[in-house]
């Protein structure tokens, strides 16, 4: 059946440009400019889509992007919105949520044997009794949850997440948006952003024309203006999804989110049409009167061959002649109204012979016997005040489509977001803006005004606001004539049916009884509602729902709308594809300037905090492990050497540096001597370890201090509050991306040392502890001797410019020595065999020093630093665990444990393993763990459970692990 | 001991590029990436310089402002903003932080780092290992449009000025300049994160029709 009809002025389609697609395995054409559902309908099919509980037909609903029951897939890409989609050629469609496809589903006898027991909130009352039953009911729910089926192999196209700077917003290019825009272009300096979830410009003014063509006339009057205006820029195909502070609105579109700031918004975005509520209106065929005039005057499609028009304002009557002039034989017209219903547009349609039946309703629509199609609907007289029907009086009129015109309700949910505050205007039964946040203005619909002389002021009035908000004072004040006529919106269009079937919500299958049982079991304010009927909580967000079920709870609790309120409306307002969200991936990361040699000598790499750091350095042949204790034994018996440059560095300089240490570390710094370097404790104000690290003095005024890697950023940006809060003489400097540290360890390490400078007596007695400046190929470097690793080691930290130079120079010195660079995975088992524990690893977010046993490194008879207060606190109560390295039994075969198993004492928890090892210059596996504060003395013996249950026996032992090159 | 040459923090990402490679202020710099004519065009369309071979000096501190115009170094006035003069670019970072550098063919960071010998009260030397960079050509904004957040349009600028912010996440300091009606500006972003930083403005420059440029691109005739 083709209902496709003349070209129609304005319509968006280029017939010329055939489209061939396949839906649900048969082929269609359509058109270049069609959707995929104004594509089917024109081609006779009616069957779009099923609902989601009750697997019930639907068809078209708004053609505005929430028909939510016409989702399909193309096979790669899911829940595409057939009623705003474009059809592209060689398409092919299926229809999801369905088994056994969209007529045949076999998923649809749900309702007639299931319905019973789907009750509302069935889902909080079901299932969870007898409690074993639960795993086999959660299986078949997450097979039902949802809709569409994920396509994991979804290739990843970036979409750029873009920001933009405008001086106007404005959202919504109906008659209101355009004419706000053109107000505002008149300001030249302005920079005006229109932008239109439609594929073309217009709004209503494109579809609404009561059966005549002046009003496209005016549109392209319009749009001329607005392409004439050069600092305007118009965005179609583009919906504003959200409103955040300071006028951050994301565009979404489909290449991409654009982050607007505006310094202000004109929000112009109309109004919802709202369906009327009875027995199948759900059916295919039956649709909102404005879905009828999308699809002739957008598409060119008849909607239905003869149509009944179920009204209860003046707006269905213009729906009526829009049928009439697209070759619909209007059977009826049916108004629930029982005044205000006389006028030109009636007269009109009398003219035109059409039956109109005023103070009635369609008490209900008669489905075909393959409950696929309208083929009638009953009609009865519909007292209003008392929402009474008189179904003995009714009579049937055979038809193939109903169009319903009940009402609007604001598109209003960008300025719910923005903190509007909104009142119930009665005279138009619809929620209004009573008072905007500053910068943010609104016209048209949305404001409850309807006439289209003052929608296009209302705009201009917006515009000539938000001029004068940005300091335009010169702007005139136009007036704008509220709404005088009858009200647009119904105030109950509800029309009761023993049978039910009359829905609400079409997202959830929600009837209108479901609301009166909702509130009969106590969930009668409209959040509880929402939550336990479901209603809006679709993929359309309550779009044609919440204002029916807002005025069902009025009228069950008896109270008038405005005291029933509305829900939370949240960002975002439009369902968004997370690959918009996420936009491009941005994932920074340092890298030391080496970073190319180590690639080249066969790194493996690992993140460390912000840094990509080799982990070890792979070989042909060898697997990590072995290459792991490989490493760490050439640093025992030769030399390694290691990267560092991902330790935090930040010098401390001026008159009051080493108060300033005083204050933020735990140990004393004012006696530290010049060229001495000291181990330091941070902790937080609650006592709890933060970092450590080592304070080298330079020189009197010049502190160098190296932090952990991950918490460098951290320490400085405390470091830089503090000295605020004690306003001390201090410069800080973060010296991080400046400097490169190389660590040279192990018993030939001073041999590589003093083949680096000829300043060999400062390296031959640099002892530990100590720090010293030298010169490599005439470069200034900073050289400590430390113990982290080895016995012997020294960290060398040179200008990052020149790290590879000097790098090359060691590698090619130590060659001698068989020198071997090594990884953090290396590095951390070092400084297990050395004893020397990890903050980040063997600390968690509640450790403190007494319970890590480094009490030495607290300078409690200081007057002040930081979390001192704390330490007195804790000192006076008993530890619940320390931490202790430990061995396991010599030999040990069993069940390996791991980092964060627990260690168990019958059947109580009394720490867990921090770090654990084998390792081979030790031979025997080694670690730290917490224990109880009863057991740490050499010798003592506590278990572990490992992953598989099994119970180890570990005995604490003393530090380091081995025994010293100089006891052996 | 062999004369020490300093490397780019880009190289880690440029050396996949093969670049004709050579040497300023005895940094190894990426000269160019293709023939002049190419590089040209990309420069036209979106083009992305690394020169972080050009010296830097960094100095901070309360009595940074006055050390400075002791050593004859003329300093903007204005925090945030930057002046020109005599081949030395000069960057007011906040009221009390600097960085200067050295254009083609200038000595003065040298000559900085001699007269500062050791800290003074309120002067204090920062250590500066920098990736810098030039980014030119029409495409520029819409390349600025997805890695920051600030207005570049033309009329949001102030003449001289210097913008701290964040560039595809990372902290950076942007000097944007229109010139001859054209956006160009000079990027600094610490040295480790310079290869990230290549990385992403290379990858969008490439998306946009432009690619990377030499240094002798911007610097040749000089």
């Amino acid at each position: 059946m083709n209902m496709r009809i003349d070209k129609q002025t304005g319509e968006w389609l280029e017939r010329e440009k055939k489209i061939s697609f396949t839906f649900e395995g048969e082929q269609f054409t359509g058109f270049e400019g069609d959707t995929i559902t104004s594509a089917l309908w024109a081609s006779g099919e009616k069957v779009l889509g099923r609902s989601f509980k009750y697997h019930r037909a639907r068809g078209v609903l708004s053609l505005a992007n929430h028909d939510i029951n016409v989702m399909l897939t193309d096979g790669e890409d899911t829940n595409i919105r057939g009623d705003v989609v474009a059809v592209k050629d060689g398409m092919s469609l299926m229809v999801i949520n369905t088994m056994g496809g969209v007529k045949k589903d076999n998923l649809r006898f749900i309702e007639k044997l299931l319905s019973p027991f789907l009750v509302v909130g069935f889902y909080y009352k079901a299932f969870f009794r007898p409690r074993f039953m639960f795993p086999f009911w959660e299986n078949i729910i997450r097979h039902g949850a949802g809709l569409g089926k994920v396509n994991f192999n979804y290739p990843r196209i970036p979409k750029p997440k873009l920001n933009a700077h405008y001086d106007v917003l404005v959202v919504g290019a109906g008659p209101a948006g355009l004419a706000a825009a053109l107000a505002a272009s008149l300001d030249r300096q302005l920079k005006i952003l229109l932008v239109d979830e439609n594929k073309n410009a217009g709004g209503s003014l494109g579809y609404d024309r009561a059966g005549s063509n002046e009003l496209q006339v005016q549109l392209e009057e319009l749009l001329e203006e607005i392409n004439k205006a050069e600092n305007i820029t118009l965005r179609t195909n583009a919906y504003a999804a959200a409103y955040y502070a300071d006028h951050l609105i994301p565009i979404v579109e489909e290449a991409g989110i654009t982050k607007v700031r505006t310094k202000t918004l004109i929000v112009a975005t109309g109004a919802f049409e709202q369906p009327p509520v009875f027995r199948n209106n759900d059916l295919p065929g039956v649709m909102n009167g404005s879905a009828a005039q999308r699809m002739i005057y957008r598409y060119g499609i008849k909607p239905f061959d003869n149509g009944v028009v179920f009204t209860a304002n003046n707006y269905g009557y213009r729906v009526a002649l829009d049928l009439i002039q697209a070759g619909t034989v209007v059977k009826a017209v049916v108004d629930l109204r029982k005044d205000n219903v006389s006028n030109s547009l009636s007269t009109e349609l009398l003219n035109k012979g059409v039956n109109i039946y005023v103070g009635c309703c369609v008490y209900e629509a008669i489905e075909t016997a393959d409950n696929m199609s309208v083929k009638g609907v009953v009609i009865c007289p519909f007292d209003e005040d008392n929402n009474k029907t008189e179904p003995e009086k009714s009579f049937t009129v055979e038809c193939d489509g109903v169009a319903m015109s009940a009402g609007w309700a604001s598109a209003a949910a960008l300025l719910y977001q923005s903190g509007m505050k909104v009142k119930y205007d009665n005279a138009i039964e619809q929620f209004i803006p009573e008072s905007l946040p500053k910068g943010i203005f609104s016209a048209g619909k949305v404001n409850g005004i309807y006439d289209l002389e003052q929608r296009i002021a209302d705009g201009a009035r917006a515009a000539s606001e938000a001029m004068r908000y940005m300091g335009r004072d010169d702007m005139p004040e136009i007036p704008v004539q509220a709404h005088r006529t009858e009200s647009p919106s119904h105030q109950y269009p509800i029309v009761p049916h023993p049978k039910g079937r009359n829905f609400v919500d079409f997202d959830e299958d929600i009837q209108a009884k479901d609301f009166i049982n909702a509130a009969k079991e106590g969930f009668d304010n409209i959040e509880l509602m929402k939550r336990y009927t479901t209603v809006g909580m679709g993929p359309s967000q309550g779009k044609h729902s919440n204002m029916n079920a807002i005025r069902i709870l009025a009228n069950i609790r008896s109270l008038p709308v405005e005291k029933i309120g509305s829900t939370t409306s949240r960002p975002f307002f439009h369902p968004t594809p997370i690959g918009h969200l996420g936009g491009r991936s941005f994932h920074p990361k340092r890298q030391s300037s080496i970073q190319q040699w180590h690639k080249d000598s066969g790194a493996v790499f690992v993140d460390v905090g912000a840094w990509s750091r080799p982990a070890y350095y792979a070989k042909a042949g060898e697997d990590q492990v072995n290459l792991i204790q490989q490493e760490a034994m050439a640093v025992h018996h030769g030399v390694g050497i290691i990267d560092g440059s991902s330790l935090g560095k930040i010098e401390v300089c001026g008159p009051d540096a080493a108060q300033f240490l005083e204050l933020f570390f735990t140990d004393r710094f004012t006696d530290q001597k010049v060229g001495e370097t000291r181990y330091a404790l941070s902790i937080d104000e609650s006592a709890v370890i933060s970092d450590d690290g080592i304070v080298s003095r330079i020189s009197a005024k010049l502190f160098y201090i190296t932090v952990g890697t991950s918490n460098a950023a951290m320490v400085y940006r405390e470091m830089q509050r503090w000295l605020q809060i004690w306003q001390l003489d201090v410069g800080l400097i973060n010296v991080t991306g400046s400097y490169g540290i190389i660590n040279i360890v192990g018993p030939k390490s001073p041999e590589v040392m003093l083949g680096l400078t000829t300043q060999l007596k400062a390296v031959s007695n640099l002892d530990t502890g100590r720090v010293c400046e030298i010169k490599i190929s005439g470069v200034l470097v900073r050289v400590m001797r430390v113990t982290f690793v080895a016995e012997i080691g020294y960290e060398v930290h040179v200008p990052a410019n020149n790290m590879l130079t000097i790098w090359n120079q060691i590698i090619e010195i130590g060659s001698a020595y068989s020198i071997r660079p090594f990884g953090t995975d290396t590095q951390r088992l070092l400084r297990l065999e050395m004893g020397h524990h990890l903050p980040g690893y063997d600390t968690d977010g509640l450790t403190t020093p007494f319970e890590l046993g480094c009490d030495s490194a607290l300078a409690m008879d200081k007057s002040f630093f930081i979390g001192q207060r704390s330490l007195q606190i804790l000192a006076k109560k008993c530890l619940s665990k320390r931490l202790v390295p430990f061995m396991l039994a010599d030999g040990f075969s069993g069940q390996m444990p791991e980092d964060c198993n627990l260690v168990i004492e019958g059947s109580e928890i009394k720490g867990r393993v921090t770090s654990i090892s084998f390792s081979r210059k030790v031979n025997r596996v080694i670690g730290f763990a917490y224990v109880d504060p009863n057991k740490v003395e050499a010798g003592s013996e506590f278990k572990i459970k490992t992953d598989n249950g099994s119970m180890v026996k570990a005995t604490v032992v003393k530090t380091p692990f081995f025994k010293s090159n100089k006891e052996l | 001991m062999s004369s020490v040459s300093k490397s780019t923090p880009v190289a880690y990402f440029q050396e996949k590029l093969n670049p004709t490679w050579g040497e300023m202020n005895g940094m190894q710099v990426a000269i160019s990436f293709d023939t002049a004519d190419i590089e040209e065009v990309r420069k036209q369309k979106l083009g992305v310089t690394d020169v972080s071979c050009l010296d830097r000096f960094g100095v901070k501190g309360p009595q940074a402002a006055k050390w400075l115009a002791l050593q004859n170094i003329h300093i903007p006035d204005v925090p945030n903003t930057w002046v020109l003069d005599n081949n030395i670019l000069v960057l007011r970072l906040g009221s009390t932080e600097f960085l200067i550098e050295d254009q083609f063919s200038s000595n003065t960071c040298n000559q900085l780092n001699k007269a500062f010998k050791t800290n003074k009260v309120g002067v204090y030397k920062v250590l500066r290992a920098d990736a810098a960079f030039v980014v030119s050509g029409r495409e520029i904004r819409t390349m600025l449009s997805e890695l920051c957040k600030l207005d570049f349009s033309e009329k949001s600028l102030t003449p001289n000025q210097v913008m701290m912010t964040q560039l595809a996440d990372i902290s950076v300091i942007v000097v944007p300049e229109i010139i001859n009606g054209k956006l160009i500006i000079r990027l600094w972003c610490d040295g480790t994160y310079g290869a990230y930083m290549w990385r992403v403005l290379h990858q969008l420059a490439q998306e946009l029709g432009g690619g990377a440029v030499g240094f002798s691109s911007y610097f040749g005739d000089e």
